[in-house]
């Protein structure tokens, strides 16, 4: 499983490789008037286009075609919202359960026959 | 503002929010260095790989804590918003901190068997199945990844490429990665560490990120019906101020007073989504409190050579009452200013 999973994420990254060479070559000049002319940049988005090569191949089709100039002043606010409530719950339920786990210190502690004396254990 | 793009737009007030980052950042390692192995009583000696490996991991932890409330601490207090405006480079240097913890840890416990690091991390401990033993290491590498995603999506090339909502929605991950990290230090290091101290720092901090979260959460508006709502008397509109209405949706509208005309644009920044209704007018143009992107009342654009734009909204009086038309003019649409009564 942890070998299938390692060969997932290579092949994952190799194919974002891939995806960022393509992008860089062919599709950042027509889909970013402002990265027209600027290079010193690129190095810096290249992990990136390497991490979210998915996102980055939906949103070059997106804005190839002009599609949602309306809708990027549409923040996700109720996502936020959510997800800020989920996470104050989350916090507290966490730790109780980290600490309702947590062993106490064997130093110190009185030892407790286990066996009787003479006893031997097999 | 866009126009080019270079690798990092510098300010004075970069360079001192950076420059403050790096010396606490610096100092924190310096000190836990000092001071940790004494101080760690825990139930194995601590040799100087683990403590460096714990320096840096308790560092990107507080960081992540600290990055967390600034959100919700500038949403609740104005004066902190400074805190908000370089975010991001404190994020870039929280995921490198982060990433030399992880370093130590594959150069201490996963680095002297046949198995490779990334193969050893993932087989040395399988009990998913009980809480006590989890294999903890799971929930800081899911945090390492997302951290490393939001680092690499820092630049403002990928808000613009991505557009605000949907890079607004991939760095919400940051919420799922914080409630990992809580589990990865509550079932990882505080189960080891005897010396209460971290104990009451982090928990201190995970809970207030809780509990500022939970005061920050806005009342829920209820939004009206119809293509013109009411949005407020003008007379309660403070001279280049804005009052923001809800509309439907995740949409908002500022309304902006300027003199004796209002205009109304969208709510959300064209850079980062910022909230524009709580920034003001200066020379003229709405003035995001964000990031300081400006934008002309009666059309929503940019002044050249800057190219951003906003939808805008059309306006009417009822009497007294401004009434906005729900429906919005596609970005950078001019709509003439509704002059306010005379003698205003």
């Amino acid at each position: 499983m942890a070998l299938v999973l390692l060969a997932i994420g290579k092949a994952y990254l190799v194919l974002g490789a891939g995806v960022a060479v393509v992008f860089l070559a062919f599709g950042i000049d027509r889909v970013e008037p402002n990265a027209r002319g600027a290079w010193a940049f690129r190095p810096l988005i290249l992990p990136g286009l390497i991490l979210i090569w998915p996102l980055v191949l939906w949103r070059w089709w997106a804005l190839a075609r002009g599609w949602d100039e309306q809708r990027r002043h549409l923040p996700p606010r109720r996502a936020q919202e959510r997800l800020g409530l989920a996470l104050a719950v989350a916090i507290p339920l966490v730790l109780a359960i980290a600490f309702s786990v947590k062993q106490g210190e064997p130093q110190g502690q009185p030892a407790i026959r286990l066996s009787t004396p003479g006893e031997v254990s097999r | 503002m866009s126009v080019k793009y270079i690798p990092v737009q510098w300010s004075k007030n970069k360079y001192v929010y950076d420059a403050v980052l790096l010396v606490c950042v610096a100092a924190y390692i310096l000190i836990f260095l000092r001071l940790g192995a004494p101080a760690a009583r825990t139930t194995l000696p601590v040799d100087e790989q683990i403590l460096r490996m714990r320096a840096f991991g308790t560092c990107a932890f507080l960081m992540l804590t600290v990055i967390l409330c600034i959100g919700p601490l500038a949403r609740l207090d104005r004066r902190l918003l400074p805190l908000l405006y370089n975010r991001r480079h404190f994020g870039v240097l929280t995921s490198i901190v982060a990433l030399n913890h992880a370093m130590y840890v594959f150069g201490w416990y996963f680095a002297f068997s046949p198995t490779p690091s990334f193969e050893a991390l993932l087989t040395a401990n399988t009990s998913y199945d009980q809480v006590l033993g989890f294999p903890f290491e799971v929930f800081g590498v899911f945090t390492l990844i997302v951290l490393g995603i939001l680092a690499a999506t820092s630049h403002d090339f990928w808000l613009s490429f991505l557009s605000a909502p949907v890079w607004k929605a991939l760095h919400l991950m940051i919420y799922p990665a914080y409630a990992a990290i809580v589990a990865h230090v509550g079932l990882g290091y505080l189960q080891d560490a005897r010396n209460p101290t971290f104990a009451v720092i982090a928990c201190g901090g995970a809970l207030a990120v809780a509990a500022l979260h939970l005061a920050a959460r806005r009342k829920a508006e209820p939004a009206a019906a119809g293509d013109w709502r009411p949005v407020a008397l003008w007379s309660a509109i403070p001279n280049k101020r804005a009052v923001v209405v809800r509309l439907d949706g995740d949409e908002r509208a500022a309304v902006f007073r300027n003199g004796a005309t209002l205009s109304a644009v969208s709510n959300a920044c064209a850079h980062q989504n910022g909230p524009l209704g709580e920034g003001r007018i200066v020379y003229g143009c709405i003035t995001c409190p964000w990031h300081g992107f400006q934008y002309r009342p009666e059309d929503g654009c940019s002044p050249p050579p800057f190219t951003e734009k906003l939808p805008t909204y059309r306006l009417r009086l009822d009497g007294e009452m401004v009434m906005i038309d729900a429906r919005a003019n596609p970005p950078g649409t001019l709509v003439e200013p509704l002059p306010l009564p005379e003698g205003t």
